[in-house]
């Protein structure tokens, strides 16, 4: 994806940009507003990453005049300020997802990912695993036909296994999925949300690899 | 705990309608009495004046006639009764005596008011009786005509309270005429009470001073030049919350991303580690900013909106947050009838401040595996969760800042410290309870929201 970033704290603004290039994705970096609404007219960007308090003016402006314009780029807003009416008014004014400094860089990525899939019609969503079927586009499980419904955590750690079927997933690559903020991850949380993963949608579902880590289980298993 | 905020609005003072009708009317009685009696006097001389006069009138007529009479008389000595011409009530009576006091002559009812005799020419007063005696002949004949001072006293009393009697209708005519007019006239300032009343809490918008009387319309200049400074003084110190908020985060935030980009970066073993431990404690960090941010709100006087907002909606946004930070979003059973728009001046920042810490406390402090229960309905929001009861002594303490409950969970100990004081700035009522009531143990926190102004 082609992202812009716009945040004019330039230590902040390198860590972020290069997270996203270690994402596999293409940032374009400015901290100025005149810069953002220039790039945005040079060229089309799948996302862009918005800090509201900039030296020539409020990202919100800014947002708002972009919707206003008819231009539905996602926009997720990063920003210092927490308070709730701050976070209504940028949801209203029309961004997609809303992210408070300090964040967590995976949590970032997650964010990304996220608004990423609701706008790319991702060509095939569906992955089939025995008897379970996840939709990627819909954040959906079902097993045996019947909804299966996963919290947030769960969610990322499942798609994690997903998206990479087969492969070997070491505990500290896990525990980058969960971006835990406010709960830190504790030597266990992994074994904890396999063990929930596992209730949810079957015991074969996830396999592990002693001394190694996880990966999805076969699927001729679960079938 | 139970902190409410007394409501001692109203001295004990009489309303000004009250007062000016009152003291109106004790003026208008006073005057009126004391007219009534100054009449009274003056009628009582003067009626005394007519009435001697017609005393004096009548003796000098019936002198000649009882003179003449007594000469056609053939010596008898009887007194002779004068018939009365028509049946009436005699006021002035007469009687004419010899010189050795004899009655010669009297009037029908003259009996009746036993003149004494031996009465000196001219007027005279008895105890009850007033008399004019003229003499004739030498003293051989006395006229007196008397007259009962009971009659002239009787008609002064009526004339003195004929003159009363307007008072009783002009009192109370006088007390509604007066509370009309102060009413009218009072109206602009009436107004002026409510719109001022009305600002008790979170409107600081300036009042309108329309129509008000020249005594009251430097008051309102007065009131909306101290809202206007007090408006002022609010909103610096939310910017100045918002902004060191702001300065705050945005050096931790570089922090922890750069940090968070050296763990990705390092190759494994001990430096990675070492950056690994940076970043948690950055975390720990950013949290107890963030903590203390929020006790500064909380402390500050800024907690009150000036419109009223429903804070169903801004609970919802706080519950989705904390799922989406914890995963914890299954464990809430969340309670919000539809039509319990709670509305309500408290801050929307504030309110949500105060769930979050409400929350995250039930979740962290909770017994795992119960769920927690999170009810916002009939001006209340409740927050219940499972767990060890609590010794009374115990949760007093728990709103002092960095105090714990019986819990062995990491937390900055600030979480109910900024729910009291967001409670106690707010006027609102605070009430932890463990066990929950009618349970056999757990903790619930409960906020009353007081007199809720539906919008």
């Amino acid at each position: 994806m082609r992202i812009l970033l716009v945040e004019d704290d330039p230590v902040l603004g390198m860590a972020v940009r290069d997270q996203i290039v270690a994402d596999g994705h293409t940032p374009d970096w400015v901290t100025r507003l005149d810069d953002a609404t220039e790039a945005i007219h040079a060229a089309a960007f799948d996302l862009v990453l918005l800090d509201l308090m900039l030296p020539d003016g409020r990202g919100l402006d800014f947002l708002k005049r972009l919707r206003v314009a008819g231009d539905v780029t996602p926009i997720i807003v990063l920003t210092a300020r927490d308070q709730i009416s701050d976070r209504i008014a940028a949801l209203d004014a029309g961004a997609d997802d809303y992210l408070v400094k300090p964040f967590d860089l995976f949590e970032l990525s997650a964010r990304i990912r996220a608004v990423g899939r609701r706008y790319a019609g991702n060509p095939n969503p569906l992955v089939s695993l025995g008897d379970i079927e996840v939709d990627l586009a819909a954040r959906s499980v079902r097993r045996a036909g019947r909804p299966v419904a996963l919290t947030g955590r769960e969610w990322s750690l499942f798609e994690a296994f997903v998206q990479r079927p087969h492969q070997l997933m070491s505990k500290p690559q896990l525990e980058e999925r969960l971006y835990s903020f406010d709960a830190e991850v504790e030597s266990n949380t992994i074994e904890v949300y396999i063990a929930r993963l596992r209730k949810k949608l079957g015991a074969e579902v996830i396999e592990t690899v002693r001394g190694m880590g996880y990966r999805l289980g076969p699927p001729e298993a679960g079938a | 705990m139970n902190e409410a905020v007394g409501d001692g609005r109203r001295g004990s003072g009489w309303s000004l309608r009250l007062r000016l009708g009152l003291w109106l009317a004790l003026a208008v009685t006073a005057l009126w009495l004391a007219a009534a009696t100054v009449a009274g006097l003056v009628l009582r001389r003067e009626i005394g004046e007519v009435f001697d006069s017609a005393l004096q009138e009548v003796a000098q007529r019936v002198l000649p006639l009882a003179y003449a009479e007594l000469l056609s008389r053939d010596g008898g000595s009887a007194t002779q009764h004068m018939a009365p011409i028509g049946p009436h009530r005699e006021y002035i009576t007469y009687v004419v005596r010899d010189a050795d006091g004899r009655e010669l002559l009297q009037s029908s009812d003259a009996d009746l008011m036993q003149i004494p005799r031996g009465l000196p020419p001219g007027f005279h007063s008895t105890e009850r009786l007033r008399t004019y005696t003229e003499a004739a002949v030498r003293g051989t004949i006395l006229v007196t005509t008397a007259e009962d001072l009971g009659h002239r006293r009787a008609a002064v009393r009526r004339a003195v309270v004929a003159l009363i009697w307007p008072l009783v209708a002009l009192v109370p005519i006088a007390l509604v005429g007066v509370w009309l007019s102060v009413r009218l006239s009072l109206r602009p300032v009436i107004t002026f009470r409510s719109a001022i009343e009305e600002r008790g809490r979170g409107n600081l918008a300036p009042v309108a001073a329309v129509g008000l009387p020249e005594e009251i319309a430097p008051v309102a200049t007065s009131v909306n030049a101290l809202l206007e400074r007090l408006r002022g003084a609010l909103e610096a110190e939310r910017g100045f919350t918002a902004n060191s908020a702001h300065e705050l985060r945005t050096p931790i935030a570089a922090a922890l991303a750069q940090t968070q980009r050296l763990v990705a970066e390092l190759p494994g073993g001990a430096p990675r580690e070492r950056a690994r431990s940076v970043a948690v404690a950055l975390k720990r960090l950013s949290r107890l900013s963030e903590k203390l941010l929020q006790l500064a709100k909380a402390e500050g006087g800024g907690l009150l909106a000036e419109t009223p907002t429903p804070l169903a909606p801004v609970l919802r946004h706080v519950i989705a947050d904390i799922d989406r930070l914890t995963d914890r979003g299954e464990d809430l059973m969340v309670e919000i009838p539809p039509d319990s728009g709670l509305v309500c001046d408290l801050d929307p920042d504030a309110f949500a401040i105060l769930a979050r810490n409400l929350i995250e406390n039930a979740l962290k402090h909770g017994t795992p595996g119960t769920p927690v229960r999170l009810r916002l309905a009939d001006g209340l929001f409740e927050v219940s969760n499972g767990g060890p009861v609590v010794p009374a002594d115990r949760l007093a303490r728990l709103i002092r800042p960095f105090e714990r409950g019986p819990t062995g969970a990491e937390g900055s100990g600030l979480g109910l410290a900024i729910v009291a004081a967001i409670c106690r700035g707010a006027g609102l009522t605070l009430d932890l309870a463990s066990p929950i009531p009618g349970e056999a143990d757990g903790f619930r926190a409960r906020v009353r929201f007081a007199a809720v102004p539906q919008a």
